[in-house]
């Protein structure tokens, strides 16, 4: 059987209503806020003051707006409007304004007040400061997405496995039994047979190529970063000469600023630097008085950029947007060899350093590729 | 001593194929044993008597093969004092870090990618062969 309500209660002076509700509003630790249709504020409990740090005093008479970062100040007089037309607004989340200039995310509430005569004369809005549970929030999502990466980094290794291991093994096989056919049955197969066969060869090779670079790429966007300063133009001054001494029937004039220091992982940058001239050095094989540079030039979102240009065969800049991605090429494989990795790789790792990569050119005047490496690595 | 027997075991019948015709292509004309799968190898390692055992002189190991894999097999031949002293190359399509480390320790005497062009695949059988068998001394029996 439910109890009776307590007498007692109900007739005792000390919970009247009339001075029982300052003492709750009081007593809160939740901000209670009066407001004025047209937006001032009218009173100003203790937890108020102790949240945004303005005495009552200081406060009251003041526009609602001050608590709101700039920028919400619209959010304040949409509220007003629907408390205008007599609606309640439960909680919303928003940011709100302290007196030394610092916000915090805030739980609002706010309802209509009307006086004894029941008209309509104001709003008491209730915030609280829920700078912890945003926090807490923000803890489980960064577990959760741990998660989610762990999981995703699992699912890669056992992709970047079958793929090295399960895919080479029927290419070995295409490779393989076509040069059995072209050795043990050649003259059978007759002239064209044997190019066929021959093409069959060629195929798997170039897809054991498009493969490799496929790992390749996936195992560098999971290489740990190790940032040191490096000396780009010194990098870029041992490339050219690998790149000469692979190449001694080519005449090349490099020119190459030094030095460029960076912030940058060495082995990682080093892919950068040699992906971007061994290209410039490709794409110049046409020429007799191949130039390439390497040095620094001036960028608008980073303090300076660094830029690898050559006067080879260039590129047509309707497809600029396609040369980062893999496997895209610009130029038959006929004329420049390659599997279309070599940029995308570049694109990846100047993306891991927080920079970005762009290239500037046109057919038969060469090409410019610029990257950043982002502004807090630039030494 | 050159005629002892090698022990391939690997599970995709193309790459059996083409071992057995770059052996034969590269004159090495030992006999061979195939095993296409980790268990059926232990199986002849090791059943009743202990002639096979100790018969291989090379022993030619894939890494992922069907019920047992690569890495057991190494384990378990190497774990038994039997086999324990037989050369075993790894021969495999991974060049995963933890493949070729796993493989070294647990006790691998040579790791090698099998390579996808027959030409060089053909040129790397020779010189396990040439290496395995006739240039290095084996344990004495």
């Amino acid at each position: 059987m439910a109890q009776p309500p307590r007498e007692d209660i109900a007739v005792s002076r000390d919970w009247a209503p009339a001075r029982l509700f300052p003492a709750i509003v009081n007593s809160s630790d939740d901000a209670i806020v009066g407001e004025t249709l047209d937006g001032v504020i009218a009173s100003w409990n203790p937890a108020a003051e102790g949240m945004y740090g303005y005495a009552a005093a200081e406060i009251v008479g003041r526009p609602a707006t001050v608590l709101c970062p700039p920028g919400g100040e619209d959010e304040g007089q949409e509220i007003l409007a629907k408390i205008g037309r007599g609606v309640h607004v439960p909680h919303y989340e928003t940011f709100r304004r302290r007196k030394d200039g610092t916000d915090f995310p805030a739980s609002v509430t706010v309802s209509p007040i009307h006086d004894e005569a029941g008209r309509l004369i104001g709003a008491s809005s209730i915030t609280r400061d829920v700078t912890e549970q945003m926090h807490a929030r923000a803890a489980a999502e960064v577990l959760h997405r741990a998660d989610d990466l762990k999981t995703a980094t699992g699912s890669l290794e056992s992709f970047t496995y079958s793929v090295s291991h399960d895919l080479r093994a029927p290419l070995r096989a295409m490779s393989g039994f076509s040069a059995a056919l072209l050795e043990e049955y050649g003259d059978v197969l007759g002239e064209d047979g044997q190019h066929y066969a021959r093409r069959i060869v060629a195929a798997s090779e170039h897809m054991t190529a498009l493969i490799d670079n496929l790992l390749r790429l996936s195992r560098l966007s999971r290489a740990e970063m190790h940032l040191d300063p490096v000396d780009l133009g010194a990098e870029a001054a041992q490339i050219a000469a690998e790149l000469a001494d692979d190449d001694p029937g080519r005449h090349v004039r490099f020119t190459i600023q030094r030095p460029v220091l960076v912030q940058a992982d060495r082995a990682l940058i080093r892919i950068v630097m040699h992906n971007l001239l061994s290209n410039a050095w490709k794409f110049t094989s046409g020429r007799d008085d191949a130039r390439i540079e390497f040095g620094t030039a001036p960028a608008r979102d980073a303090p300076v950029c660094y830029c690898v240009r050559d006067n080879g065969a260039g590129f047509d800049p309707a497809y600029t947007h396609k040369l980062f991605s893999p496997f895209q090429r610009l130029h038959p494989a006929s004329e420049f060899p390659g599997t279309g990795i070599g940029l995308a790789i570049v694109r990846l790792i100047v993306e891991r350093h927080g920079g970005r990569v762009w290239a500037e050119g046109a057919v038969g005047a060469g090409a410019a590729f610029y990257f950043t490496l982002g502004a807090e690595e630039s030494a | 001593m050159t005629s002892r027997p090698i022990l391939l075991i690997e599970d995709n019948p193309d790459d059996v194929a083409l071992t057995l015709r770059a052996l034969k292509k590269n004159h090495i004309l030992n006999p061979i044993t195939v095993a296409s799968d980790g268990a059926e190898a232990l199986e002849f390692l090791f059943d009743d008597d202990d002639t096979h055992a100790r018969e291989p002189g090379l022993i030619l190991l894939d890494l992922k093969l069907p019920k047992v894999d690569g890495l057991e097999v190494l384990r378990r031949i190497r774990a038994d004092e039997r086999t324990s002293l037989i050369p075993i190359v790894v021969l495999t399509s991974s060049k995963l870090e933890e493949d070729i480390l796993s493989s070294y320790r647990g006790g691998a005497n040579a790791y090698v990618r099998k390579p996808v062009n027959f030409a060089e695949f053909a040129e790397a059988i020779k010189t396990l062969g040439m290496f395995w068998l006739l240039l290095n001394e084996a344990v004495p029996e």
